[in-house]
């Protein structure tokens, strides 16, 4: 049989659709009883398309209420649910953003620097960063009412429960590193009246101090309790404060000079803590500085993402897909991971139900064993060392390289 | 409507390469010759012709199906079926997220024998054999793998006539609590079509297409314009039909995902039928003449038969035994197989009762439904005296894994 335009007619299209109905109904019969061919019994599902729940990670929309300009270089975006609810979180803990810059989705994690009070409003501070696309999107397109997307928050940089003595927080931040440790250092002055806060800030010049005004406001307020000790790389002239950058001479100074760690050990009236969040020469300095006058590791605590210069964009690292196995809650999954995709990305698309919070390397909770196979990192990572040679991997920053089998062991 | 020899049964003389191409047309005809009155013809008619002969759901194309219904406006919001609105509430509260509520990270195995998807004896093995065909364990296991995929595919279809005949309805339905109820239910068929699709295309990786009689129906009453026919063939009929599939499946499956997909969906069914009977035995007691009324008995009686002798499982034939066996013997398979008798079971027994609730079960029509083996349910209870949940602790009661044939 012919097709209808083969007929040469100029026909109206529903006589058209009429007729294409009545040659499909004639050669269903046609077909089956003259050439012994019946209908295929299974449904071709070859142009189905992609699946319609094969999802991605998911994010929620947040308001902007306001946005202060701190520095030349950093302003503080004010954020509420669109509810209008605040934003639940635990002082220390980071909001991944998710930003489409060019038509692609990128993600960054940016510390709550609010303290966690049930009235206190909400904000992240973000500095631009030198080539950092979304720092600058953020800082040229954010106002009032402006609606961002966010997962999170996330992070385990938080405040351990109090032993049952006060504590004394000593910070040591750089940069914009400064943002969780305000988050914390706030909290642990306005809800723990007999505990004390030391706060090690380097910075390059004094206009790039974040938090300036905020900080000497705090010591306003809480006297004693706070003190804050700015270490300048490139000093005005006539600074008193401390000079030089945050190497381990300069912090052993700067210990002496606050008369921290010193020989007479550990005080019985207080628990002294070390939180570290900065660049990461900075924080390798002030382990190496720490580990010079003794401090147990054990109380050091440490905010590793926030580290730029790691950041390695996505690249592609296989070309081919690749099978990954999933073990979970004692059974066991299959599924493909695309190129350019993360393991955690696959596996949701598979309907497989990874745990995952931050989804850009900074938390942890996507932390798998890699029982076989190769897979690579991007970085930010805050995977231990001793926990990456244990064969441990993040999903949402993973990309297999092979075929690969990982177990989600809670 | 008496039964007869069918032509079906006279077939098996002719060669067996003519009788593979004009059997299904026998097969139809057979179909169409036992409905006797005129009427219940007239609507049901050309639907098989569609169905069974132009096998429309099997083109390949999608299917347009015209209906004249009327949609059914009252800008008077009168609160006029207390109980239809309390069914809505329920509706309301009980709705779940095929997305979050169900552990798709389970991964399903069909060819697992640790975690069978339906018993070993759910086919009548022993007469394959009979019939001179031996199969190996593993092609049991992916025989019943083929069933079980060929009848979720046939109650994803199904949910899809479900979700439009359920908009139908909405429109169509002159209770206006019904309406505010209705919509619950359409969104509820979203999701089954939902839950059962991702299942096919993630778990079992499998789609059959529409079986042929399934289509008939699902034509027949789209196309309909009278509203109670919309009603009866989808809350009572092919609602009925899929509660009797999903109880028995939801029995004998160990499979845990799909045992917890078809526990939410039978709880959401339960209010369809629920709200089926309410609508119809309000509107058969008090709208329709003694005429119209032995109509639609008759017509939910061809219907049922239908749904009885005829939901066969072609497709999973033509894929592993067309030409070893005749469509008769592949009957004389499936009729004999416990899993499809208890199938039966749970399925009479649910809609024999609604029928009789509804109106449509009197002392004229009983008779050839004790014919046809079905008088034991006819005092059973119907879906009005039976919520959602007491639905599926029954099935959890009755629910011995294994297939006790009776
Ligand atoms: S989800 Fe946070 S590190 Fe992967
Ligand atoms: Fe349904
Ligand atoms: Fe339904």
């Amino acid at each position: 049989m012919g097709t209808l335009e083969q007929l040469g007619l100029a026909l109206t299209t529903p006589v058209r659709r009429r007729l294409e109905m009545l040659r499909r109904d004639l050669s269903m019969v046609g077909g089956r009883v003259v050439l012994g061919r019946r209908a295929p019994v299974l449904v071709d599902r070859s142009h189905a398309g992609a699946r319609a729940w094969a999802h991605t990670i998911p994010r929620r929309p947040v308001r902007v209420t306001r946005v202060v300009h701190e520095t030349d270089e950093a302003s503080s975006f004010y954020l509420e649910e669109m509810d209008g609810s605040p934003i639940e979180f635990e002082a220390g803990q980071f909001l991944t953003f998710s930003v489409e810059v060019d038509g692609v989705t990128l993600r960054r994690a940016y510390s709550l620097a609010s303290p966690q009070l049930p009235d206190e409003p909400r904000h992240v501070t973000v500095k631009r960063m030198p080539e950092g696309r979304v720092s600058h999107y953020l800082n040229d397109h954010c106002a009032e009412g402006t609606i961002l997307h966010v997962l999170g928050p996330s992070g385990n940089f938080l405040l351990p429960p109090l032993s049952g003595r006060p504590r004394h927080a000593v910070f040591i931040a750089g940069g914009s590193g400064i943002t969780p440790v305000m988050s914390l250092l706030g909290t642990v002055l306005a809800t723990e009246p007999a505990s004390r806060v030391t706060l090690i800030y380097g910075n390059r010049r004094r206009e790039d101090i974040i938090f300036a005004a905020q900080l000497a406001a705090l010591r306003e307020r809480y006297g004693d309790r706070l003190r804050v000790d700015h270490v300048l790389n490139a000093p005005p002239r006539g600074w008193t404060g401390g000079e030089g950058l945050l190497d381990p001479p300069t912090l052993q100074q700067r210990f002496d000079a606050l008369g921290l760690f010193g020989d007479t050990g550990p005080s019985d009236e207080e628990d002294v803590e070390v939180y570290l969040c900065g660049p990461s020469p900075m924080m390798q300095a002030a382990h190496e500085a720490l580990r010079a006058r003794a401090v147990p590791a054990a109380s050091i605590r440490e905010e590793r993402f926030t580290q730029p210069e790691a950041r390695t964009e996505a690249r592609v690292y296989s070309t081919t897909p690749q099978p990954m196995s999933v073990q979970i809650r004692g059974l066991h999954a299959d599924t493909v991971v695309k190129p350019g995709q993360t393991l955690l990305e696959a596996g949701l698309e598979g309907g497989i139900g990874l745990p995952f919070s931050c989804a850009m390397g900074g938390c942890g909770t996507c932390k798998v064993k890699l029982r076989e196979g190769e897979v690579e990192m991007d970085e930010p990572n805050c995977l231990s060392a001793a926990e990456r040679e244990a064969g441990y991997v993040l999903t949402c920053v993973g990309h297999a390289t092979g075929p690969c089998v990982i177990e989600v062991e809670r | 409507m008496t039964r007869h020899l069918s032509p079906l049964e006279r077939l098996p003389r002719l060669p067996s390469i003519v009788r593979e191409r004009v059997e299904p047309y026998f097969e139809a005809l057979d179909v169409m010759t036992a409905v006797k009155d005129p009427k219940i013809f007239a609507s049901l008619g050309p639907s098989g012709v569609r169905g069974l002969i132009l096998q429309r759901g099997k083109q390949g194309v999608p299917t347009l199906i015209g209906s004249k219904h009327k949609a059914h406006f009252d800008w008077s919001y009168p609160s006029d079926q207390p109980e239809m609105l309390e069914l809505y509430r329920r509706a309301k509260a009980g709705q779940w997220d095929g997305e979050r509520d169900l552990d798709w990270s389970i991964s399903v195995d069909p060819d697992n024998p640790e975690v069978p998807m339906v018993p070993e004896n759910f086919f009548n093995a022993d007469k394959i054999r009979e019939f001179g065909i031996k199969l190996t364990p593993a092609e049991g296991l992916r025989l019943t793998h083929s069933t079980v995929a060929w009848m979720l595919s046939q109650f994803l279809h199904g949910e899809q006539g479900a979700l439009l005949a359920a908009a139908q309805v909405t429109e169509a339905v002159q209770f206006f609590d019904g309406k505010l109820y209705g919509a619950t239910q359409v969104v509820d068929e979203a999701r089954h079509v939902e839950v059962f699709h991702r299942y096919l295309d993630t778990k079992l990786d499998k789609l059959y297409q529409i079986n042929d009689n399934l289509f008939v129906i699902i034509d027949a009453l789209m196309a309909d314009s009278r509203w109670d026919m919309k009603f009866l063939g989808m809350q009572i009929m092919v609602e009925g039909l899929a509660l009797g599939a999903f109880g028995m499946l939801y029995r004998i499956t160990k499979e845990p995902l799909l045992k917890s997909l078809l526990g939410r969906v039978i709880q959401d069914e339960a209010r369809h039928v629920h709200y089926g009977v309410l609508a119809l035995r309000e509107h058969i007691r008090t709208q329709l003449s003694e005429a119209e009324r032995q109509e639609r008995e008759d017509w939910a009686f061809e219907v049922a038969l239908l749904m009885r002798n005829r939901f066969l499982s072609y497709e999973v034939y033509e894929e592993w035994f067309e030409g070893l066996l005749t469509r008769a013997q592949w009957q004389e398979v499936v009729n004999t197989s416990p899993g499809l008798e208890l199938f039966r079971q749970v399925m009479f027994s649910r809609l024999v009762p609604n029928l009789r609730d509804i109106g449509l079960l009197s002392d004229r029509i009983k008779p050839y439904y004790a014919e046809a083996g079905l008088a034991k349910y006819f005092d059973g209870v119907s879906a009005r005296e039976l919520d959602e949940t007491t639905m599926i602790s029954a099935l959890d009661a009755a629910g011995s894994f294994e297939i006790a044939a009776e």
